[in-house]
């Protein structure tokens, strides 16, 4: 563990958050992109967070899943890119549980961030013993 | 005079130098943060330091190195999140080094004190 | 006219005199020693103090130092015990002073 070790704890805690905000932030703008059905529904984006174990540990972001390629298909046949059958894909993205993961991810980036005060004000104390 | 000539003495001094740079390093990453193309640069010194300390010298060089981290689709890779970290930490070190350089004036001068 | 010459003799005092003994051996003296060298002693535990102090300082800006108390508690051990070997000196000197000023 380096010497202000809990920092950079921290900042890959602060990183994945941050990605994490961004997935969720991509996923609720696309959640009415439609497409049509030849090609995949929009995917949603998830982060999927691994323990780092080199350096001074933390978390990292391991990889990207993709959500559900078939997404939702519906019947709007005024839609310019409806096929014969007047069928557009939507993707399957459930708009409630991305809010939630939205506060998560915000709350979780607060947290972070939260140690970071703390961890600097305990180092500048430690820096202060027997001034 | 051999007063300020110790390995450790010249390795505070060269570990404020490379801390000092790292500083203005940091800020420049920050201030192209939007910059496309632009890799984040990072100071080493800290290896160096302890390879030639563990040699008996004390004076050492920083150099600057491009980051290799993954860049954004502009080509920018700069993360403000480790940024700003890296800068709180070099405050940190910056404090620790100046109070040990301090330190060894003021041993001399409660030395050299009469009453 | 010859005089014999009588040797002198020791001179007896007239006055009575008090035997006082064999002095008390300045050199030599086991208690006075162990304070010359407990002094010696903490001059010696200062040096180490201090050089300890230096490393950590050095492995703290090297990265690696572990705790950062860890150098800034040498560093006050090592402030302190030189502000009190250099008190306790000062105050010698000044007490030798003293003293030379009483006998001039």
């Amino acid at each position: 563990m380096t010497i202000f070790g809990a920092l950079g704890i921290a900042s890959t805690g602060l990183t994945v958050h941050r990605k994490w905000l961004d997935a969720v932030s991509d996923n609720l703008s696309n959640v009415n992109t439609v497409r049509s059905t030849t090609e995949d529904a929009f995917q949603a984006r998830y982060v999927v967070a691994q323990e780092m174990t080199s350096g001074d540990g933390g978390v990292q972001v391991a990889g990207i899943l993709l959500g559900d390629p078939e997404g939702r298909v519906v019947y709007q046949p005024d839609h310019p890119l409806a096929d014969e059958l007047g069928y557009v894909r939507y993707p399957d993205i459930d708009m409630s549980s991305q809010m939630t993961q939205l506060i998560m991810a915000q709350r979780g980036y607060e947290a972070n961030a939260a140690v970071v005060d703390r961890a600097r004000e305990t180092y500048a104390a430690a820096l202060q013993i027997g001034r | 005079m051999g007063l300020f000539d110790s390995v450790s003495y010249l390795a505070l001094n060269s570990a404020l130098d490379g801390l000092a740079l790292r500083q203005r390093v940091i800020a420049d990453n920050i201030a192209n943060i939007q910059t496309p193309g632009y890799h984040a640069r990072r100071v080493q010194f800290e290896d160096a330091l302890a390879r030639a300390v563990r040699h008996g010298e004390g004076a050492v060089g920083a150099t600057v190195a491009r980051s290799l981290e993954p860049t954004r689709e502009d080509g920018n890779n700069v993360n403000l999140d480790t940024e700003t970290l890296l800068n709180i930490d070099t405050n940190l070190r910056y404090q620790l080094a100046t109070q040990a350089t301090t330190g060894a004036f003021t041993s001399l001068r409660t030395a050299m004190r009469t009453n | 006219m010859s005089f014999a010459v009588t040797p002198v003799t020791a001179v007896t005092p007239a006055v009575p005199t008090v035997d006082l003994g064999a002095p008390a051996p300045v050199a030599g003296d086991p208690a006075a020693g162990a304070r010359f060298d407990s002094v010696l002693g903490g001059i010696d535990a200062l040096q180490q103090l201090q050089s300890t102090s230096q490393g950590l300082a050095v492995k703290a800006v090297t990265g690696d130092l572990d705790d950062v108390h860890d150098y800034t508690i040498a560093a006050a051990e090592a402030s302190t015990a030189l502000e009190l070997t250099a008190a306790v000196r000062n105050k010698a000197v000044d007490a030798f002073t003293e003293i030379m000023r009483m006998q001039a």
